[in-house]
This record gives structure tokens, C-alpha cells and sequence, in this order.
């Protein structure tokens, strides 16, 4: 009864869970258009993660696994499911996961034989691989009621089914290390430790070999996602969307959340996108003010890129984006190679380049 | 009959011997639209409260019709046929429009119904749509101005003055009020207005006065003018020789986010405001009067509360806080060293030591029942050492300190608390030189120490010397930040105004 009584105070006055705020992109956050200005290398149907040995550079473009030299890109090797995430491992391998609900692992990229085969029944969203300890993977598995392509379902069922999983490669055993995270989008390891992305909750955490977890960066104004290391120390975080208060509002409002998921088509739900602007269908594109007689646009973004440079403590020390009046939106993932970063923007499916020291100069960093 | 209506000749208005204007020249022509335009504390107020007769000047001359004049109360200048219009403006709230416009000018014998007739007609011609028996407290900002502004006219004001007349407008009420201008103007009416909106002086006035630290830098027409130039001769000093001449070549690395603001609200003054503070770190925080800024900060620290409904989040060390009062802001770590140390800072007349230990009385739970003499003695002796107060010993009484002394007292009174988070709000505002290097280096010592330390000011200078980052606030809300390393007056100051 007081729990009713002061859930429906806070709701009334904006205050306790019901506070519907954003922070702001500031600090080593601070906006600016290097992302937006990036090298596109080349343009994909269906990129999903990207990879690299530290030599190559590989993509999963739909159910392919492509090698990239320069902007030519060739084709490694086929599936017939679609790849949902990809790996190198420190031995010459690759791990993929195939529609999220099964993992295969190979000696070479090129290699004819798959090295193992898991496919626990309880994979549901695998979307992040990584390597563990020496003869495992680790991954997240996004939700365990939503397949990973209906990723806004559970962000609007507020999904808190997010799982950390250790796949021991040999063995084909699975291990949970964590669940019950509020969408788990990437892991990379962190000296013993994991660092992983919980994108409904906005927020990095660490966990320990314990078990035990820590909030590393929290508060993000973004939605994060892949995690990957940054040749010089440190880590590279790639986030899909930001945050806004008109989705943080809907995300309060359980009633009008269920009839928008009931009546409204999933693309024109007041929802993050990976990419906007394409349709005046799209809720509030078309919206603006009048300030002193000139009609000005404004509207809240619904898809933005972003990847955040961290330290070895995950502390963010700067990052590159791509605004709202861009192009090169949900950014799922980055890697180093050669004092370039590559990301991936999967809203216009563009792998992008920046070359780090032009970046760092223009940061004056 | 000469085309200047009002003319001011090396003006000067010290204030305790410090100069407001200095040797300002200004003319305002018949029927024209002045705009007088210039940072915080550039003397643009000062000037116009000279011309309306709230303060005289120190030296100089003041000509209206080319007669000399020494307006020494709005009285003696609405006489002269010049009228101000004040940013809060000075009609009596509880009495309705008509008894407002006729305030002053009453007879022995007051027909209330004769009042309201004469106000109808009168707001009928100037076209005015206020209601005469409404009471002013119930009527929008726009109405009181044109209430305001009718006073004037019907007290045959032939000079207007206004003060930041648009700064509680909203679009479609500014949009109104510049057309009453242009009316006034057409009606043979002069009018000078204080304007921090660039645009408002660009398409509204027909010449632009800009003036920087109490001097007359440029008087042109409005179409000579650009955004640009405007900028440009407000902040163009030359500080080569002064101890803000050297530019920062490094700045420190954020440390972890101590403070995020999340779309505050405290109206009117802050409006959705958003921003973080890192220790290790000096944010910088600029912006013109009514920025929000001290405002915000004022929530932060407990001082002010911020709106009920809606009103934000304020967050510290990553946990939702709302105080309602300093003393729990105090004791979380936050220590807020106000503008107005008179007022707020400290007790003039008792000692140094006990001021001190006051700041550290506020940090105890509940207080203490008991006071130490001798330990307030020891307090404040230590921190008298520390920050290099100027005394003559324990026991002087704060009044009798310099300004840059007082002021000093006043933040040993907040770092006795041992505060995690440091807001400076003017921190050199009315302190001598020889103090300013030295709390200057004090706050930069905060920094180094890894403290989260926020500098409010209002001089674009100091802000450039003292910052890692700058946080610029314009209308309720942070609109931009540079690094110290790319910003520039030019810069900070366009995006103050835009």
C-alpha cells in the first residue's frame, strides 16, 4: 500500500523512479562531428560486428564473414543462418554466433572444418563474443525472451533477462557468470576481470572472477553497446543510440508502452533507432518551435553514433560521434588495427575509418 | 533645435573610488532607437540610471535640449521628460493598472471611476490591450511592461529607458514589444535599451553603443554593425600586461563525474539544465545576468529548491540527492561559496576565528551543544596560516577586513568543511588585485588536490585563466563547452549571446 501510494507521489510530482532525466553529453563526452567526418571504407547490406587479429580486419555482413584489404572485401566464409556476433581468438582462430542461438568456433578463419559446435538450448540473443581465459569464449546473451533482432521488444517489456555467459570451447559446457542484466551487449576482458555493456541500464559493470559486480561507468547518456581493447591500454565502447527524455517518458508510461507495441508498427514506435529520418511517419521528425517568427526544426533524436575512448579503469577520456543531424548512427562496434579506428554505423551500414592521431589532434588530446 | 535630445560628456560615477563609466561620451538622437550593449559590469546600467537620475555622476556633464542638466532623482529626470523602465520592474503589485499609471499624480479628491475611464482611454490610444481595473500582480510579464511603459508615455516621457526589457518575454510577447518600441519611436518617442540578445539590438536599434569595462568603445548605426563585430568590441581586450595575459598551454584530466545536473528546472531562471563537474578538474562557468547560472548552482548546494513537479535531478557521487536546506549539502561534501559575501558569506562583526569555526559548526550533525572557544581560536588560526588572511589577530572582527581578505574568510569558512565539491560563485568580485593572484592560486591548488572545483564568473578573463573546461550558460541552460585549450573570448562570448 505504500509502495502504490509512493509510486503514484513520484509519478505525480517527477521525482524518484519517475524522473524522467537524461545527462548531458558532456566532459570527455563533449560532441563534436569526428565519427560523422570518418573514411567510409565501404557499405554493407547487413554488417553486424567486426573483428580483428591484429593483422585483418573481419566483418559479418548476414551470414558471411568477410576479410577487408583496404575497401576490398572478400568473402571468407558463408553460413546459412546470420551472424549476430564475431571474434578473434589469441590462437589464429574465430568464434561466430549464429542467430544468437548457437556458437562455432574455428581453428583459421578460412579453415573447412568447424573446430566446435555449441548450441545450448538456452541461447536465445547471443550478441558479443570474447575471449576468456585460455580455452574458453565468453559472451552475452541480450535476453532471454527476445531473439537479438528484437532488441527495442525488449527494451519496451523492460527486459532484465540479460545474461554473461563462459562457453568453455572443448567441452561445450556454458557457465553463467551473471543474469538478470537489463540487456547485455558486449564483454571484453579486463586483466581477470570482465567489463560488460548493460544498455537498458546505461551503464559499464564490472565483474570480478568472483562473480561479484561493480559499477564501472554509470549513468551514460548513451545506450552501450561492444566492447572492445584499444591498442594503447584501455578499451573502445561503441553505443547504438542516445538517450532522451521523450523515450525515457515512454519507458515510464506502461500503458501507452502496450498499446504502442500492440497497435503501432515496430518501426514508427517511440522508440531508439539505428537509424532515423527516413519517413515523416516517424513520431516527432516533423516537429518544431517558432522563436521570433522564424519556424525552427526541432526534435528529439531517436538514433545518434557514438564510440567512447576508456582508460584500462574505464574511465571515458573522449569520444567520437556522429550527431543528430548525421548519418553514421548505430555504431554496434569498433576495433584498433593499425592506428586507425574501424566502426561499424549499422543504421546506414557503413564501416567507417578515423585515423587516431588526426582524431586526437582535432580533440587536442 | 538640435537633433540630440540627451548627451552625456566624460561621464565618470565612481563607486568608493572604483570607476562604473569613465569619461564616456554619449549622445541619443531625437526619435531614434539606441541600443547600448556590452558584458556584465561593462557600465551600461550605470550609465542609463545617470541619465534617469537614480545615481549622479562623479564628473562629467549630462545635456538634455543641449541645456545642462544634474538629474538628482527619477523625479527631477521624469521632469526632464526621461523615463526607466527597470528589468524588475516598480509598479505596485496590489493596486490595479490605473491607480499604477496614475501613482504620483493623484488630487485632493480621486474619482476611482474618473481614473479608470482616463486609463482606458489613454491605453485605448496607445493601442494598448491591459484592462485598467486589473490588478498588476495577476497581469504577464509583457503587460506589466506595457503598463510600464504607458506610466511613461502619459508622464510625456520624451527619452525611454529600458532595462533588459525582453529578458521575461516570451517569443510572441518580445515580438509585441518590439513593435510598441517601434510605435514609441514613430511617436517622436527616444528610446535606449540594455540588451544581452545581440539579435534584438541588430534588428531593433537604429545606432549601437557597445561599452567594455566602463568605457565607450564604439558608437555606430545598427546596419554598420554583424554579430561579429558586436562580439568583437565587447570582449577585445588587451591583457598582455595584466595577470590574465598568459594563456593556458595544459589542463588537467578528468577525474570521476562528482556532480551531474539533470534537466533542472527552477523557474524562470533554470530552464532544463544539464551538466557535470569532475574532480581534479576547474569548470569554468560563464554566462551573462540571468544565465541561470548561480541559480543552478544554488539548488545544488541546498540554498535554493528547485521546481516541485518536474524539477529535475541532481546527482552526486552517482546518488540522486535533494536538499532543501545547505546543512545536508554541507555535510555530503558540497561547499558553495556565494557573490554577495555581505549578505551571505559571513557575520561582520564577529571575529575571524568564529566566523571560521562557524563553517565548521555546520558541518556537525545537529550542530554541537557545547562551543569551544579554544578550539575556534585553533581553527581559525590555522586557517588565517593557510589562506594568508591579513589580520591583526584572531579576535578582528571580519568588518574591518579588505575585501579580498573578507573574502578570504569567507572560503576558509567552506573549506574547513573539507568539501569534495568547491563552487566558487564571483570568488574575486570586489577584491584587490594582490588577492585575486592569491586566491586564484588557492582554487588551482583545490584542483591539483583532486577536488571537483566550479568557478562562476562573470569575467571572461578570469574564467579563461581558471578553467580546464567552460561551461556557458545563456537563458537557464548550458548551451556549450570548450576545453580551455580551444576556447576564446570570441568564442565564449558568441555563444553567451547567440
Amino acid at each position: 500500500m505504500i509502495a502504490a501510494l509512493k509510486g503514484f507521489a513520484e509519478r505525480f510530482l517527477g521525482r524518484g523512479d519517475a524522473t524522467i532525466t537524461v545527462p548531458s553529453f558532456d566532459g570527455a563526452l563533449k560532441p563534436n562531428q569526428i565519427l560523422e567526418k570518418a573514411e567510409t571504407i565501404a557499405q554493407f547490406d547487413a554488417p553486424e560486428d567486426l573483428a580483428t587479429d591484429g593483422k585483418v580486419l573481419y566483418l559479418a555482413d548476414g551470414a558471411t564473414i568477410l576479410r577487408l584489404d583496404g575497401a576490398a572485401a572478400t568473402e571468407v566464409r558463408r553460413f546459412d543462418r546470420v551472424i549476430t556476433a564475431l571474434c578473434c581468438l589469441p590462437d589464429g582462430g574465430i568464434a561466430v554466433a549464429l542467430d544468437g542461438r548457437e556458437v562455432q568456433v574455428f581453428a583459421t578463419p578460412s579453415a573447412s572444418l568447424v573446430t566446435a559446435t555449441v548450441s545450448d538450448p538456452s541461447f536465445n540473443a547471443i550478441n558479443a563474443l570474447a575471449p576468456g581465459p585460455p580455452g574458453t569464449l565468453v559472451a552475452t546473451d541480450g535476453s532471454t525472451a527476445r531473439p537479438y533482432p528484437q532488441w527495442a521488444h525488449d527494451l519496451m517489456e523492460r527486459g532484465r533477462t540479460g545474461r554473461v555467459l563462459s562457453i568453455d570451447v572443448a567441452s561445450g559446457r556454458v557457465r553463467t557468470i551473471a543474469s538478470g542484466l537489463h540487456y547485455a551487449f558486449g564483454v571484453c576482458a579486463a586483466g581477470d576481470s570482465l567489463l560488460v555493456s548493460e544498455s537498458w541500464r546505461h551503464r559499464i559493470i564490472g565483474i570480478a572472477p568472483d562473480g561479484s559486480q561493480r559499477s564501472v561507468l554509470d549513468n551514460l547518456p548513451v545506450y552501450p553497446s561492444r566492447l572492445s581493447p584499444a591498442a594503447s591500454g584501455g578499451f573502445w565502447l561503441t553505443a547504438f543510440a542516445a538517450r532522451t527524455q521523450l523515450i525515457e517518458f515512454v519507458l515510464r508510461e506502461n500503458a501507452y508502452r502496450r498499446r504502442m507495441m500492440n497497435e503501432i508498427d515496430p518501426a514508427y514506435w517511440i522508440a531508439p533507432k539505428l537509424k532515423s529520418g527516413q519517413s515523416f511517419l516517424e513520431p516527432m521528425q516533423g516537429a518544431h518551435i517558432k522563436t521570433m517568427g522564424v519556424v525552427k526544426p526541432w526534435a528529439p533524436p531517436r538514433s545518434y553514433g557514438l564510440v567512447i575512448r576508456l582508460n584500462a579503469e574505464g574511465m571515458p577520456l573522449y569520444a567520437l560521434h556522429s550527431r543528430v543531424d548525421g548519418v553514421n548512427h548505430g555504431v554496434v562496434a569498433a576495433v584498433e588495427l593499425d592506428g586507425s579506428l574501424y566502426a561499424l554505423a549499422k543504421g546506414p551500414g557503413r564501416l567507417l575509418r578515423t585515423v587516431l592521431t588526426a582524431a586526437e589532434q582535432e580533440l587536442r588530446i | 533645435m538640435s537633433d540630440i535630445i540627451l548627451a552625456l560628456r566624460n561621464a565618470t560615477k565612481l563607486y568608493a573610488g572604483v570607476p562604473a563609466i569613465e569619461n564616456v561620451d554619449f549622445e541619443l538622437r531625437r526619435g531614434e532607437i539606441h541600443a547600448l550593449v556590452g558584458e556584465n559590469g561593462a557600465g551600461k546600467s550605470t550609465l542609463t540610471k545617470v541619465m534617469a537620475g537614480v545615481v549622479s555622476l562623479t564628473s562629467g556633464t549630462m545635456q538634455v535640449n543641449g541645456a545642462d542638466v544634474a538629474p538628482r532623482t527619477p523625479l527631477e529626470a521624469r521632469y526632464l521628460g526621461i523615463a526607466m523602465v527597470f528589468q524588475e520592474n516598480s509598479l505596485v503589485p496590489t493596486m490595479t493598472v490605473a491607480q499604477n499609471l496614475f501613482l504620483g499624480q493623484e488630487r485632493f479628491y480621486n474619482r476611482l471611476r474618473g481614473i479608470y475611464i482616463a486609463a482606458q482611454q489613454f491605453l485605448q490610444s496607445l493601442n494598448f490591450d491591459v484592462t485598467p481595473t486589473a490588478t498588476v500582480e495577476l497581469l504577464g510579464a509583457a503587460k506589466k511592461q506595457m503598463v510600464e511603459i504607458a506610466r511613461a508615455v502619459l508622464h510625456e516621457a520624451k527619452v525611454i529607458i529600458f532595462d533588459e526589457p525582453t529578458a521575461t518575454l516570451t517569443p510572441e510577447e518580445k515580438k509585441y514589444f518590439f513593435d510598441l518600441v517601434r510605435d514609441l519611436k514613430r511617436r517622436g518617442v527616444s528610446i535606449v535599451f540594455i540588451s544581452h540578445a545581440l539579435e534584438e539590438a541588430l534588428i531593433l536599434a537604429d545606432r549601437i553603443t557597445i561599452l567594455r569595462d566602463g568605457k565607450h568603445v564604439v558608437t555606430d548605426d545598427a546596419a554598420k554593425f554583424d554579430r561579429a563585430r558586436i562580439v568583437q568590441a565587447m570582449v577585445g581586450r588587451d591583457l598582455s600586461n595584466t595577470l590574465y595575459g598568459t594563456r593556458k598551454t595544459t589542463v588537467r584530466a578528468a577525474g570521476a563525474r562528482v556532480l551531474t545536473v539533470q534537466n533542472l528546472k527552477m523557474a524562470p531562471m533554470v530552464r532544463n539544465n544539464s551538466l557535470s563537474v569532475f574532480a581534479g578538474q576547474i569548470t569554468g562557468v560563464f554566462g551573462l545576468v540571468g544565465a541561470g547560472r548561480t541559480e543552478t548552482f544554488k539548488v545544488v548546494a541546498g540554498v535554493l529548491k528547485r521546481d516541485f513537479f518536474h524539477g529535475g535531478e541532481v546527482i552526486l557521487h552517482d546518488q540522486p540527492v535533494r536538499y532543501r536546506v545547505p546543512a545536508p549539502a554541507v555535510r555530503a561534501g558540497i561547499a558553495y561559496v556565494t557573490e554577495d559575501r555581505k549578505v551571505e558569506g559571513f557575520f561582520e562583526t564577529m571575529s575571524v576565528a568564529r566566523n571560521i569555526y562557524l563553517g565548521l559548526l555546520a558541518k556537525l550533525p545537529g550542530g554541537r551543544f557545547f562551543l569551544s572557544g579554544r578550539e575556534a581560536d585553533k581553527v581559525g588560526k590555522t586557517w588565517v596560516e593557510k589562506l594568508r588572511v591579513r589580520t591583526t589577530g584572531n579576535a578582528m572582527k571580519v568588518v574591518e577586513l579588505s575585501g579580498g581578505n573578507q573574502q578570504k574568510v569567507v572560503i576558509a569558512k567552506s573549506l574547513v568543511q573539507e568539501p569534495d565539491l568547491i563552487i566558487f560563485d564571483e570568488p574575486t568580485r570586489g577584491v584587490d588585485v594582490g588577492a585575486i593572484v592569491e586566491i586564484h592560486e588557492l582554487i588551482q591548488r583545490l584542483a591539483d588536490e583532486g577536488k571537483a572545483v566550479v568557478v562562476i564568473s562573470s569575467y571572461l578573463p578570469e574564467i579563461m585563466a581558471l578553467s580546464d573546461r567552460i561551461l556557458v550558460s545563456r537563458q537557464g541552460k548550458v548551451v556549450e563547452e570548450f576545453s580551455a585549450l580551444e576556447a576564446t573570448e570570441e568564442k565564449i562570448m558568441y555563444a553567451a549571446v547567440h
